[in-house]
């Protein structure tokens, strides 16, 4: 699955005992271990067809992200198409900043997600370098 | 538009639901980390508007388009997602397209009762409804592609 491979490279965590504690259904297969990479295939979530809602709409308003788009003073026009394209763009980036704060979780064995877990995330991830410095 | 800081800041629910989803079960997230998240999403858009407006102004066009930010996704080392943008985009496009598809087929009925009275006259009025015609083309192509304020 493709989404297992992907954040393998992300993650690079290693392959702790820890993750196994997580183990839900059994199956020695990807998705359900651990960092519970379940982007395509939220099966354990409450019914949503998988890939198919998660491709088709944005769960974040188009709205709102246009309005943040036009706080760039060198933005003129943004097609329908781009503002729909960086919501879902941002929707998978905060799936990849929690699942990847997660780990920093739980290395320190806890089961809440907290700030510190995220600065870890930022300092370590060369994606998240653009982020230093923002969030205070 | 006058930009409160609520303005700028994703909706807290849906950010939360994201981030749930995103997560296993039994994992709970602190406030504050829940609403850094949703900071560092806002600094994503901003960021990735930016690197796409960049890409747009290469190709000197004042709209940024889909490509633009594709492209500003592999340069923020986000070339993962690109894949997944693409089949998203995919769908939303065939979404839209059904949509206008069918406003657009409203609009062929309503003409339609018009266009039978009017057939003898055509030519007549041609001139006169020329400029009428040109103005509603220019809405029918600006409602799908372009959103300007």
């Amino acid at each position: 699955m493709m989404c297992c491979q992907r954040m393998a490279a992300v993650v690079a965590a290693p392959a702790a005992p820890a993750e196994s504690e997580l183990d839900r259904s059994g199956t020695e297969e990807d998705p359900r271990e651990a960092v519970s990479e379940e982007e395509g295939c939220p099966q354990q979530q409450a019914g949503a067809p998988s890939s198919a809602s998660h491709s088709r709409l944005a769960k974040l308003p188009l709205s709102r992200i246009k309005t943040l788009m036009k706080a760039d003073p060198d933005v003129t026009l943004a097609s329908q198409d781009s503002v729909f394209i960086i919501a879902k763009a941002t929707e998978l980036f905060v799936e990849t900043i929690a699942k990847d704060a997660l780990v920093y979780a739980q290395q320190g064995k806890r089961k809440t997600l907290q700030r510190k877990d995220l600065d870890n995330a930022i300092d370590a991830i060369d994606e998240f370098a653009f982020l230093e410095g923002t969030l205070d | 538009m006058a930009e409160r800081p609520e303005d700028l800041n994703l909706p807290n629910a849906v950010i939360t639901r994201i981030i749930k989803e995103a997560l296993p079960d039994g994992v709970n997230v602190s406030k504050e980390a829940r609403s850094a998240i949703s900071r560092a999403a806002s600094v994503f858009v901003l960021y990735a508007t930016s690197c796409a407006n960049n890409f747009a102004m290469k190709g000197k066009r004042k709209t940024l388009n889909a490509g633009d930010v594709l492209s500003a996704m592999e340069e923020m080392e986000f070339q993962r997602f690109v894949p997944l943008l693409k089949d998203s985009l995919e769908a939303y496009k065939k979404g839209q397209k059904g949509k206008k598809e069918a406003s657009e087929q409203k609009r062929k009925e309503k003409d339609k009762k018009t266009d039978s009275e009017e057939n003898d006259k055509s030519r007549e009025e041609e001139n006169e409804e020329e400029e009428e015609r040109m103005e509603e083309e220019e809405t029918k192509e600006g409602e799908g592609e372009e959103e300007e304020d």
